[in-house]
């Protein structure tokens, strides 16, 4: 192990040295616009979990983002003469999307903090709403503003606006930051926090639509230059921020929001028109095919990887056998939702690879390291013995590895190989977080279209046992069929 | 006068300082069956397997039929390989093939026999060491005497020319013993050339041609079954026997 540590070593900081130098951003002359218009697409990022900015209803089977940033999005590219294509990720995702290129524009409620502003530009603000606070229905004659909540735990977006005024005007309360807003209802719902700081239209909708729950009003006067929300393009598209700007300026004057609002609030309407689970089995459906579908393919590309890098770990050519300790030390070595932003994020940068892409094949790499483990155990635990026998009688290294050795191999480790394999089932839901659509970015999906916590999270709960309880058995099927007595 | 079949110059064997096999040189005749004996720790299985270079010689040559084997590369081994049958203590099935399969298992691969005729040698094999009825059982079913005896047909379907046998009774229970020894006997009869490690002293007596007794990595001393038995040269032949013969 120690002569390789040095090749190891070595090689990791190489590969990523080479990385940082390819990925410093160029700046050239500013052609975001053309760019654009040649494609005729415009590219808009966002995380439908947000009613009535942006959220998800499902019209003939096919889940659709909606919303009063949709409509924005598409005035913008309607007056630029292009297509809108809407690209779905997590919240935290949407900035890094942007300068990589995976998105034209974000409209996401965002509003251009200083901090944002640094790495990406903003266009006019085009639209500012007052800053509320939900609060258990129960509790509700106990505050009368934010600064009721002295002592109190108040929840807000991790990252939002909200949370910075959180922590600027509530000096006296502590912040409990999450990601989603269907996760903060939760939490006020548990008691978890006292109340949620949210922004007028957000909050009016989840206590329209919750009985348990009530609505406060900060006091808070804001400045609406800095508290409203904007799009956000890339570093130095001019250009498009120009053009964008243009359409809020037209928007304002002809007063669209509001229209914009009722188409909203229209689909909203129809998502919680009926709120019982079945109704939405078709989220949940959608959900479950993406997750068989990268845990299938992860599983055959992982087991392919796999079997080459124990072959090549186990070999004696020496710079095989450091390359498969490498990557199996580095793969192993840092956290699987790292290697999916990376491959999303970072390889996007130079090939243009679709979320889902992406996303099988972060899973499979990173299966392939932990398999390849696997299957070196499984090739060590076989005798020397059965080698000898094979190669005596005139058998090559490569038969004797096919025929004799792994046939044996994989017995011994199939149940270890069925522990991995039914992780990956649970573990491929990180690609979510690139807004590939499987079975838990489905059940955010519902919460927000639904207005209920717990119940998709129980539904979700059990399809997963369903599926891998259902794998557990199928592999005890060939366990059984693998025993020769 | 019978051809030499293996011819060994100068063949020496160190793990780390430790010298296993100390210039080794001697010639096995087609048609000979060799019994190497000696105590344990002597060298004699180190010397058997470095005949089809399972174990690679520190230096010195191992020629067959002709071929230097020493220096050749994995593939041209793999050739050479296939005409030497190794037996081995441990009887090394494929557990995970039935009885059958372990035999086909080379001619297909490595001979590209079809599946009917391999078939039909093995079932003729098997009949040979008396295990017609096994065909399609797993080794895990098996007795030790009754692997043993498929271990040998395994070897035997690649139509060797010579057969090497590696303690092939030494982890067997005692009443299984002789039904292996049988199955060699005849295999030796039939004309086979048989290198053999074993510490069975009736077998040696009466199925070898030459006794070749190993001590320290060398060959101390050699000669027919008559001779070794009855007038060992060497003192340390004869403090071996002693021993062994008085269990």
């Amino acid at each position: 192990m120690k002569k390789y540590l040095r090749w190891v070593m070595l090689m990791i900081l190489g590969f990523a040295a080479a990385f940082t130098a390819a990925a410093t951003p160029v700046h050239a002359a500013d052609d975001s616009l053309q760019k654009v218009k040649a494609k005729g697409t415009l590219v808009m990022g966002t995380s439908p979990d947000y009613a009535p900015y942006e959220f998800l209803v499902n019209e003939n089977g096919k889940n659709k983002v909606v919303g009063i940033d949709v409509e924005i999005a598409k005035k913008i590219a309607a007056d630029m003469g292009v297509k809108l294509v809407i690209k779905q990720m997590d919240f935290d995702s949407l900035l890094v999307g942007l300068q990589t290129g995976k998105v034209d524009m974000v409209l996401s409620a965002m509003t251009p903090t200083a901090e944002r502003k640094q790495s990406v530009d903003f266009s006019t603000i085009y639209y500012t709403a007052n800053q509320d606070i939900i609060v258990n229905k129960a509790d509700a004659k106990l505050y009368k503003s934010a600064e009721s909540f002295v002592g109190k735990q108040v929840g807000a977006q991790t990252g939002s606006m909200q949370a910075d005024l959180v922590k600027e005007k509530m000096t006296d309360s502590k912040l409990l930051g999450l990601t989603k807003v269907t996760d903060l209802i939760l939490a006020l719902k548990s008691h978890k926090v006292e109340g949620v700081v949210a922004e007028e239209p957000v909050a009016t909708a989840y206590v329209q639509n919750d009985s348990q729950l009530a609505l406060i009003k900060s006091g808070w006067s804001l400045d609406p230059e800095e508290n409203g929300q904007a799009i956000g393009f890339a570093k130095g598209a001019d250009a498009l921020v120009a053009q964008a700007n243009q359409s809020i300026a037209e928007i304002k004057k002809q007063g669209l929001i509001k229209s914009y609002m009722k188409t909203a609030g229209k689909y909203m309407t129809q998502n919680t028109a009926n709120t019982s689970m079945f109704h939405y089995w078709r989220f949940f459906a959608k959900g479950i095919g993406y997750t068989l579908l990268i845990t299938a393919v992860a599983v055959v590309i992982g087991v392919a990887l796999g079997t080459l890098l124990a072959l090549m770990r186990l070999g004696h050519v020496k710079v095989l056998k450091a390359l498969a300790v490498a990557y199996i030390e580095f793969v192993r070595g840092t956290p699987l939702m790292i290697q999916v932003m990376f491959v999303y994020f970072g390889i996007g940068m130079f090939i243009d690879i679709p979320a889902l892409i992406a996303g099988i094949i972060a899973v499979a790499l990173n299966s392939g390291a932990y398999v390849a483990e696997i299957i070196r155990g499984g090739i060590e635990s076989i005798p020397a013995g059965q080698t000898e026998a094979a190669r005596s009688l005139g058998l090559s290294q490569r038969d004797t590895m096919q025929s004799v050795i792994l046939p044996q191999a994989i017995k011994n480790i199939w149940p270890a190989l069925g522990n991995e394999f039914i992780s990956l089932i649970k573990e491929s839901s990180i690609v979510s977080i690139i807004g590939v659509t499987d079975l838990i970015y489905q059940l955010k999906v519902v919460q927000t279209a639904t207005y209920k916590g717990v119940q998709p999270i129980v539904v979700a709960m059990v399809i997963y046992f369903v599926l891998t309880f259902g794998l557990s058995k199928l592999l005890g099927h060939f366990e059984r069929k693998m025993k020769h007595e | 006068m019978s051809k030499p079949l293996i011819q060994i110059n100068h063949l020496v064997k160190k793990f780390g300082d430790n010298v296993v096999l100390n210039d080794i040189t001697e010639t096995i005749n087609q048609g000979d069956v060799i019994v190497v004996i000696g105590a344990s720790g002597g060298g004699k299985s180190t010397f058997l397997r470095s005949l089809n270079l399972l174990n690679q010689p520190t230096s010195g040559e191992i020629e067959f039929e002709g071929t230097n084997l020493v220096g050749l590369s994995e593939k041209q081994l793999d050739a050479v390989r296939e005409k030497m049958g190794m037996v081995f203590q441990q009887f090394n099935l494929f557990p995970n093939m039935t009885v059958l399969e372990n035999i086909k298992l080379a001619p297909m691969k490595v001979k590209a026999t079809s599946d009917a005729n391999a078939t039909a040698k093995a079932q003729k094999l098997l009949a040979q060491v008396g295990l017609a009825d096994k065909a399609d059982a797993y080794p895990a079913s098996l007795s030790g005497g009754q692997m043993q005896r498929v271990a040998i047909a395994r070897a035997l379907a690649m139509e060797p020319d010579v057969m090497l046998f590696d303690e092939p009774t030494s982890a067997l229970d005692p009443e299984m013993v002789g039904e292996v020894l049988k199955v060699m006997q005849d295999l030796a009869k039939s004309g086979m050339t048989m290198v053999v490690v074993t510490h069975e002293m009736g077998f040696a007596r009466e199925v070898a041609d030459q006794v070749w007794f190993m001590d320290q990595g060398i060959i101390a001393e050699k000669g027919d079954p008559e001779q070794i038995f009855t007038a060992p040269k060497e003192a340390r032949t004869k403090d071996f026997l002693s021993k062994v013969l008085a269990q």
